[in-house]
């Protein structure tokens, strides 16, 4: 049977790479294809210094980092649910593997061989970012290495959403099923919170020292007996990595595999609940995507329908409906209104605890929140695609409504460009109340308010201009962008991520240059005069700028919108 | 009211649809048939304005489809063979969103009766994903003929209903008709064609092999008559060997 499953998934793989590299007859695909491969050498291989013979980085910050990146990938995937990609089988595959003489295991080893395609090019993809650190061995060790690590967080990933689904779908019975694994976790859970009390008094008091100190006493902490034993099979993931000789690469290696071998057998035990947490997605997915199936699953579909918050008016701008349908769906997503609940509830009790004499907590929450207020600038890009990216699969629907093409792309991507920008200054908004009453800061209080209108004022043209790149590399690139509404997942994919990011901020920088430069000039010339009311002028000409520019960008992708043929762009129905 | 002049389509070097030209009046319904990959899809889907002709020209109500798009599109209604729909709007919401892009002022007024037609009545705050495939079909088709649109394009609007929506859906497009709305139907359900189409437009790979009415289709090849719709579609497209083989 598994020589049928690697029959299907190369072949599979074989055929959609052939089909998307057909592509590359059209001279668009051809100059995307020469500069992402220009781009990969400028930012990958010749813009870095090569390491110097016998320099080697200090392993031991590398592995602890790496330990807890790890543990704050898993412990997210525990606690807000993770990424079923993996489980998702085609309308295909649930016609022919379901109903055929193919076991659980089957299934399982089946979505496991599969998903090793797409990890094996993400761990050749970390090998090349990863290609002139001055840590590990050679490059193909690396790609095992890397291989190992991913595999085994994919694994473990999936191996929760088990136990997340046995419990969601059957209550105590699936509370039995899973017991191990639930003892496990609650043992674990019960160790961490132990060792994170023990370690915050010593880690505040250091950090106070100076932001440098905080790293060492973290190390230190970390090297306590419980969190080393808890850490353990994070670092032993890492360590195959950063071994510096082929004899402590091998030596790493062998208990990184154990560990790997484990989560393999974890999986596989796990059949009930895959084949029941299988169905009910591919059942979704082959119902959001060809509209065929006959009654939802309950679980998975929308809960009930809530009101939409604004009520569309018959009349006005016709795209304006675009833009209201788009905001409608984000609104009835159960994610967003969980983090919106978390927001306003986050934000009042900051803005109290920031009078507190000891303000420590306030302080923490206020920098996490510009931290991600900040993430979300570079991130939430191909987070949020309440755009042209999840309406594109329905390009005949949208080609055949009375709009023209530029104000179908303006509609599509300020939904998500608003939507951005609510999360961005709520986070902004949270940390303002945080550092509220903290009299001590510098910026003080009224630059800190200016700051915060300054937010207010920028971002949405950034984030408007950030949107329209994402739109239009869906709309020049349909074949070679990921389309739907789900975001690319998984820290697996996080290699391919990380690239597209990178170059979605270069065009974005580029985008800002002449904005930030007339603005900045303005302010200059001006700042005799007018002292700092210089700013005012300053900022009306850096919004005009972004605003021309927008408007030049949206007339060019409404003209490439208006000239997109869905059957030989490869998408539409 | 939809006048199709000299249609090309190309797909690279394949030639879909090759100078086709024909005219649907006020109250006309046009049955579009002919075998798999006959160029039917390709040509509605070009009066549509979702696909880009080669060459042609197309007017819908006066207005030209490549010159005043947005014009053209206002004046039509597509309703494809899989419909379509928005995940998290619900039944009446898809149609206030229809509302809206097609400047329909009394949508309020509208929307109860064409639920009831459709028999989405109970249904109006249901989401997609909780539609069967024929409530979904049925929505769609609301949604295209919520503007009452002068020229209606329908690909296999059968596909998914059950016997009642089909005679719902029969006489929904022949009220259309009888009202003035000229009707293009693509399907490969020949009793639906010769039961409401007035004329018949027959493709076969991408020409037009047979146009006029029944009998003026019959009255150009006398050895077909007497014979069925059946029997003469299979004789126009050269497949009676195959299928007596």
């Amino acid at each position: 049977m598994i020589r049928v499953f690697g029959y299907l998934a190369w072949r599979t793989a074989y055929n959609r790479t052939a089909r998307q590299l057909r592509h590359l007859r059209s001279p668009r695909y051809v100059a995307a294809l020469l500069f992402g491969i220009a781009y990969l050498w400028f930012m990958v291989v010749a813009q870095r210094p090569a390491p110097a013979a016998g320099e080697l980085a200090d392993t031991r910050w590398v592995e602890l980092v790496g330990a807890i990146a790890l543990l704050g990938a898993v412990a997210w995937g525990w606690i807000f649910g993770v990424e079923r990609r993996v489980l998702t089988f085609t309308p295909a595959e649930v016609t022919f593997l379901f109903s055929g003489p193919v076991s659980r295991r089957g299934l399982i080893q089946f979505k496991l061989l599969r998903s090793q395609l797409f990890i094996l090019f993400n761990a050749f993809l970390w090998t090349l970012i990863l290609s002139r650190e001055r840590f590990g061995v050679s490059p193909w060790l690396r790609v095992i290495s890397i291989w190992v690590l991913l595999t085994t967080l994919s694994f473990h990933r999936l191996g929760a959403s088990f136990v997340r689904t046995s419990l969601a779908e059957h209550g105590r019975l699936g509370l039995r099923h899973r017991v191990v694994s639930l003892v496990v976790l609650g043992g674990v859970l019960i160790a961490w919170t132990w060792s994170i009390a023990e370690a915050l008094p010593h880690l505040a008091d250091r950090s106070g020292d100076s932001p440098f100190a905080f790293l060492p006493a973290l190390g230190e902490a970390g090297g306590q007996p419980l969190p080393a034993a808890l850490t353990y099979p994070f670092r032993v993931m890492i360590r195959p990595l950063i071994a510096n000789s082929v004899a402590a690469w091998a030596n790493a290696l062998w208990p990184a595999l154990t560990l790997l071998v484990l989560h393999y057998i974890w999986v596989v035990r796990s059949d009930t609940a895959f084949e029941e947490a299988a169905a009910a997605v591919s059942l979704q997915k082959a119902q959001s995507l060809s509209g065929r199936a006959g009654r939802t699953n309950t679980s998975l579909a929308p809960a009930r329908v809530t009101p939409p918050l604004l009520r569309l008016a018959p009349q006005g701008w016709p795209a304006g409906a675009i833009l209201w349908k788009n905001l409608v769906a984000v609104t009835r997503t159960r994610r967003l209104r969980k983090a919106a609940l978390a927001l306003l509830g986050g934000g009042a009790i900051v803005a109290m605890l920031s009078f507190e004499p000891e303000g420590m907590l306030a302080e923490i929450a206020g920098w996490f929140a510009i931290t991600w207020a900040a993430a979300m600038g570079v991130i939430g890009p191909q987070w949020v695609r309440n755009d042209l990216r999840s309406d594109l699969m329905k390009l005949d629907l949208l080609r055949s409504y009375p709009l023209r093409g530029w104000s179908v792309v303006i509609a599509e991507a300020t939904a998500s460009a608003l939507l951005l920008t609510v999360i961005q200054l709520s986070l902004l908004l949270i940390a303002y109340l945080a550092f509220l009453g903290n009299d001590f800061m510098v910026p003080a209080l009224r630059d800190r308010s200016l700051l915060l209108l300054a937010a207010f004022a920028f971002l949405p043209g950034v984030n408007l201009l950030g949107m329209l790149i994402q739109n239009g590399a869906a709309l020049l690139y349909p074949a070679w962008v990921r389309l739907g509404s789900g975001r690319p997942g998984g820290v697996e994919a996080l290699g391919q991520n990380l690239l597209m990011m990178v170059m979605f901020v270069a065009l974005l920088l580029a985008l800002m240059l002449l904005p930030v430069a007339l603005g900045g000039g303005t302010f200059l010339l001006l700042r005799t005069a007018l002292n700092y009311w210089a700013a005012l002028p300053a900022t009306v000409l850096t919004l005009a700028t972004m605003a021309f520019e927008a408007a030049l960008v949206v007339e060019w992708l409404g003209g490439v919108f208006e000239r997109t043929d869905p059957a030989t762009a490869g998408i539409g129905s | 009211m939809i006048e199709v002049e000299g249609l090309h389509k190309l797909y690279g070097d394949f030639p879909a649809v090759q100078g086709l030209s024909f005219r649907v009046g006020a109250g006309e319904v046009l049955g579009l048939v002919g075998p798999n990959g006959a160029g039917k899809t390709t040509t509605i889907r070009s009066i549509a304005g979702i696909i880009i002709p080669s060459g042609g020209q197309i007017r819908i109500a006066g207005h030209d489809l490549a010159k005043d798009p947005v014009g053209a599109k206002t004046e039509l209604a597509f309703i494809p063979d899989e419909p379509h729909l928005f995940e998290y709007l619900t039944v009446e919401e898809h149609l206030r969103f229809v509302g809206r892009l097609y400047g329909v002022t009394d949508i309020s007024a509208r929307i109860p009766g064409l639920l009831e037609e459709m028999d989405l009545g109970d249904k109006r705050g249901a989401l997609p994903g909780e539609l069967s495939r024929g409530m979904k079909q049925k929505l769609a088709i609301a949604c295209g003929l919520l503007h009452e649109p002068k020229a209606l394009l329908l690909d296999e609007p059968l596909t998914g209903l059950d016997p009642v929506g089909i005679r719902r859906m029969k006489s929904t497009i022949m009220r259309r008709a009888a009202g003035g709305t000229a009707v293009i139907l693509s399907s490969h359900l020949l009793h639906l064609v010769e039961e409401i189409c007035t004329r018949l437009l027959v493709l076969q790979h991408g020409r037009v092999v047979a146009f006029g009415t029944m009998a003026e289709i019959i009255a150009s090849r006398p050895g077909l008559r007497t014979r069925s719709l059946e029997d003469v579609f299979l004789a126009l497209t050269g497949q009676e060997e195959a299928t007596d083989a």
